[in-house]
């Protein structure tokens, strides 16, 4: 038949594997890709194998493959994912442990290989290549030598060619989250790599699927009281024919699908409009409908596409100094006023001791330290807060900085205004990861294609 | 005329990427999307999260969507792990965008 169905299996590393389970048990799927790949994930991924070489991938895939991947196999719902991160091999290798295990003969997994271009850096450095930052901050000399990862944002291109291969699982690392979906919809439809209307079909459906559960209700302003069993809660699914595309969920799980949980996602991190940027093509949604088509179905309509820019989006992970929040509970009367007069306390002996620091974040949990200078502060309703939460956030160069203040905060138990108290133990000083954004030109990407069977 | 609050007549959310932050803000009924278009104008977005977003605001109309997609840049607090804010990803830049104060006809039932 002349259509493909997909489900979105994960919105983030460390989602509930609930959906995708459900999904993969109950919808009709010739597809689930799982999106595990956030901005800051790989870098946090490659300073994890340096600590220890087996990690640096999305371990939580292994469990979700464990609880469904079998039964995937069995029905041919293909499963596609970026959870190698920056251990492909550490991936595919956990996932053949569980198809041996489970005796999946057979089993094609496809895998992509060649995203990382951290060791690359400076032969592209001397071929020309800038590095300009694409946000216009900073000069790439000052943070050459503190970066932990550079990996290039690539499209469907080795994920459709592991698929045409035959790979019943293809992990990869960098590839775009949308990219995971596009590639089975062009395997199985059949579309050019030049067909921008259709690729941008594909990128929307991956769009509109790559977060999860934030597609099929979570997360939802408009009314998210009236979302139907939030605790099991589906994540939403597309299903693509070569004239229609519509949203809609698995059946008997929880969730909404409807014209405004699908337009919170659909402009959700998308910049213009008419100009949304992928390797894949260039989409534009500037007149894009979306259509109440059935209980819990979307149609979505005139998405159109462009031809695909000629450089890549390559994001570099570097160390940038340390950072700390230390934390305070006050209690009503004055529960605010004795938060400040600590927050003084803490940052006069600070000055004493001479901290250095590169930012500096003094906000109270409770009053405004979500909506920071918007929110309203109403001075009588202040008087009696019931309570309210001290935190002092600071960024510094070196970790020895950040270290003068993290004792500072258990003491004022005792030797500062009354009722303050100290939770979670002491703050633990986190190393701050910086991002460089960059465009690269496509010849400088090597992506290789492998297929590993289960004999 | 009534001061409104623009989550009485709008629903949204807001996403990241770096230190950009992007409310997308929906018209609840198509009939207030001209009314926001008029209220809610770059200019005054910027003027109200004053030094909670220090770059650029971009205003993107949809009016297929009876939407709107504004681009904020420098307005996460450094972005990435350099944010000390509590809410470094911008989650809650949606309700506070919302929050915002806007003129509203008494007629417009």
């Amino acid at each position: 038949m002349d259509k493909v169905i997909i489900g979105g299996g994960q919105g983030f590393w460390g989602d509930s594997n609930d959906a995708a389970i459900h999904m993969v048990h109950t919808a009709p799927l010739d597809y689930m890709a799982c999106d595990y790949l956030a901005e800051l994930t790989l870098s946090i991924m490659a300073r994890q194998k340096i600590k220890n070489p087996a990690a640096g991938f999305a371990r939580d895939f292994l469990g979700l493959y464990k609880a469904c991947g079998e039964e995937a196999f069995r029905k041919n719902i293909g499963i596609l994912t970026n959870a190698g991160g920056m251990n492909i091999e550490g991936c595919v290798d956990g996932i053949r442990q569980i198809a041996e295990e489970k005796g999946m003969h057979g089993l094609k997994i496809g895998y992509v290989t060649g995203d990382d271009l951290t060791a690359d850096i400076p032969r592209l450095l001397a071929e020309g290549v800038d590095f300009k930052n694409i946000d216009d901050v900073g000069d790439f000399n000052e943070i050459k030598d503190k970066i932990f990862n550079a990996n290039v944002y690539f499209g469907h291109e080795p994920t459709l060619a592991c698929l045409e291969q035959g790979a019943n699982v293809v992990i990869t690392g960098r590839s775009t989250d949308s990219a995971l979906f596009l590639a089975p919809c062009m395997h199985k439809m059949g579309w050019a790599p030049n067909d921008w209307n259709n690729l941008a079909r594909g990128i929307m459906a991956g769009h509109l699927l790559e977060c999860g559960g934030q597609g099929a209700g979570g997360n939802y302003d408009y009314g998210w009281r009236d979302v139907p069993r939030m605790d099991e809660l589906g994540f939403p699914i597309a299903e693509l024919t070569p004239d229609t595309f519509t949203i809609t969920k698995a059946p008997d799980c929880g969730g909404i699908i409807c014209e405004q949980s699908c337009k919170e996602q659909f402009l959700y991190e998308v910049h213009d409009p008419a100009n949304y940027i992928t390797p894949d093509v260039v989409v534009d949604i500037s007149n894009a409908t979306l259509t109440q088509n059935g209980e819990n179905r979307v149609l979505v309509g005139n998405v159109k596409g462009k031809p695909r820019p000629d450089t890549l989006k390559l994001s570099i992970g570097y160390h940038a100094g340390f950072k700390v929040a230390g934390m305070l509970s006050f209690a009503w009367p004055d529960a605010y006023e004795k938060a400040q007069y600590a927050a003084e306390i803490i940052m006069k002996k600070m000055k004493r001791k001479g901290l250095q620091y590169e930012d500096i974040r003094i906000d109270y949990i409770g009053l405004n330290a979500l909506h920071l200078d918007v929110a309203e502060i109403d001075p009588k309703e202040v008087k009696d807060l019931n309570e309210v939460v001290l935190r002092i956030a600071i960024r510094t160069k070196t970790k020895e900085e950040c270290a003068k203040i993290v004792p500072e905060f258990a003491p004022l138990q005792l030797n500062g205004p009354p009722g303050a108290s100290f939770f979670g133990g002491r703050a633990h000083i986190q190393e701050v990861i910086g991002l460089w954004p960059t465009l690269i030109p496509r010849d400088a990407l090597h992506l290789k294609s492998n297929i590993l069977e289960i004999k | 005329m009534a001061k409104i609050y623009l989550n009485q007549i709008a629903h949204g959310r807001s996403g990241d990427k770096g230190d950009t932050s992007n409310v997308c803000v929906f018209a609840k009924d198509p009939k207030d999307y001209e009314l926001i278009k008029q209220q809610v104008t770059p200019e005054k977005v910027k003027a109200y999260f004053g030094d909670m977003v220090k770059g650029e605001v971009t205003r993107y109309e949809v009016p297929s969507l009876n939407g709107f997609n504004f681009v904020m840049k420098h307005a996460l607090g450094g972005g990435a792990t350099h944010s000390l804010r509590l809410d470094s990803l911008g989650k809650s830049m949606g309700s506070a965008f919302l929050r915002m104060k806007i003129d509203y006809p008494d007629d417009a039932e």
